[in-house]
């Protein structure tokens, strides 16, 4: 494992091959989009990341930064799709190799760019981008106001933030849940340092950092219907998982299974588009 | 009989409540006495319980409220819960 510059994020350093073998193709690591109830998790990846692109108004030769970037599903769609140029940043060195190599092959390698770095101590960044996109990701970084502060200050007037988060269902329900075993489970074995809050501290910290918000959008349901059609993956190649890594299909399993328990009663998933306007 | 129909209301939610339970938690239905304390069967936790709600909701097609989602502890009480939940 290459967990030892930012040992927080090992279950985004694991072998890439274990996402390969429960994720779509694409593997983006987030809530799919149904358009339609039936639709294949290809598709609805497909479709949530053309949702993000048109949320962020992105356009063919937009600067877009994409914090927390993974496998680099959305970075390639926007380079690819869209005619963006990408830059993805995350602390997971094995991403970087992969993204880039897929860039390769693809012929974007000039428009996707990787830093390998938590988002909050890279300084290198892109300035006046047209977009930042952060997907499930800031939940990993504990100071939201200086995360805000840092994105806002790297986009253009009038750019777009789009972010989407887990979050408790209220304040009562963290206070409740914030403890037990399941939360600690998904909290401590998996996130490294995945901090729940509720969508009003999501608010406040980017009203009190001067974004105007634009629009939110109510992911729960698409993001119940994403980890069941990933825990129909994991089951489907479980030997193939145990393989590369004894017990993981089960811990796999075990955590995507409280994940979806708990959707509507104490989570909720939500998308926020922030616009750097009055 | 207003009175008798009622009854027979909660007996029905009652059986399935525990019909739940018991599949949620892989225990037999008759070791679940009305009064036993869900959160404390062996195998149950806050995950399994909540499993249990999704599943009753759906059953009975009503949406509960926190404070009854989060507060009950037996078959009895979730029983009593859905029938004022129902129309």
């Amino acid at each position: 494992m290459t967990t030892l510059e930012h040992p927080t994020n090992q279950h985004y350093d694991l072998d890439p091959r274990v996402f390969g073998l429960f994720l779509d193709e694409s593997r983006k690591y987030s809530s799919g989009w149904y358009r339609t109830p039936e639709a294949s998790l290809e598709l609805a990846q497909r479709q949530k990341m053309n949702l993000v692109a048109d949320l962020v108004h992105a356009q063919a030769g937009h600067r877009v930064l994409d914090i927390g970037s993974g496998w680099g599903a959305l970075v390639l769609h926007l380079a690819g799709v869209r005619g963006c140029h990408v830059t993805g940043i995350s602390p997971a060195a094995r991403q970087r190799e992969f993204v880039e190599e897929r860039a390769r092959l693809r012929g974007l390698g000039d428009r996707v760019r990787i830093v390998t770095s938590p988002f909050e101590e890279a300084d290198d960044l892109p300035t006046g981008l047209d977009a930042v996109t952060a997907l499930g990701s800031v939940v990993h970084m504990p100071d939201l106001p200086a995360v805000f502060a840092k994105a806002r200050g790297l986009l253009r007037r009038d750019g777009r933030m789009y972010v989407s988060e887990s979050c408790f269902r209220n304040q009562s329900i963290r206070a409740r849940f914030d403890d037990v075993d399941g939360t600690d489970f998904v909290r401590e074995a998996i996130f490294g340092n995945g901090e729940l809050r509720p969508l009003s501290e999501l608010v406040a910290a980017a009203e009190d950092t001067g974004f105007s918000i634009e629009t939110t959008v109510d992911l729960t349901k698409h993001y119940h219907r994403t980890i069941e059609q990933w825990i129909e993956n994991v089951r489907a190649n479980r030997a193939a998982l145990e393989r590369i890594r004894p017990g993981i299909a089960a811990q796999l399993e075990h955590y995507l299974d409280i994940s979806n328990a708990g959707w509507g009663y104490t989570t909720k998933h939500y998308a926020l588009v922030l616009r750097n306007a009055r | 009989m207003t009175t008798s129909t009622e009854n027979t209301g909660i007996s029905d939610i009652t059986e399935t409540v525990r019909a739940i339970v018991a599949e949620v938690l892989a225990v037999s239905a008759a070791e679940l006495a009305l009064d036993t304390d869900l959160r404390g069967v062996e195998g149950a936790d806050s995950i399994k319980v909540l499993r249990m709600i999704a599943r009753i909701e759906r059953e009975f097609d009503v949406e509960l409220e926190d404070e009854d989602v989060f507060g009950v502890s037996t078959i009895a009480e979730v029983a009593d819960v859905v029938r004022k939940a129902l129309p």
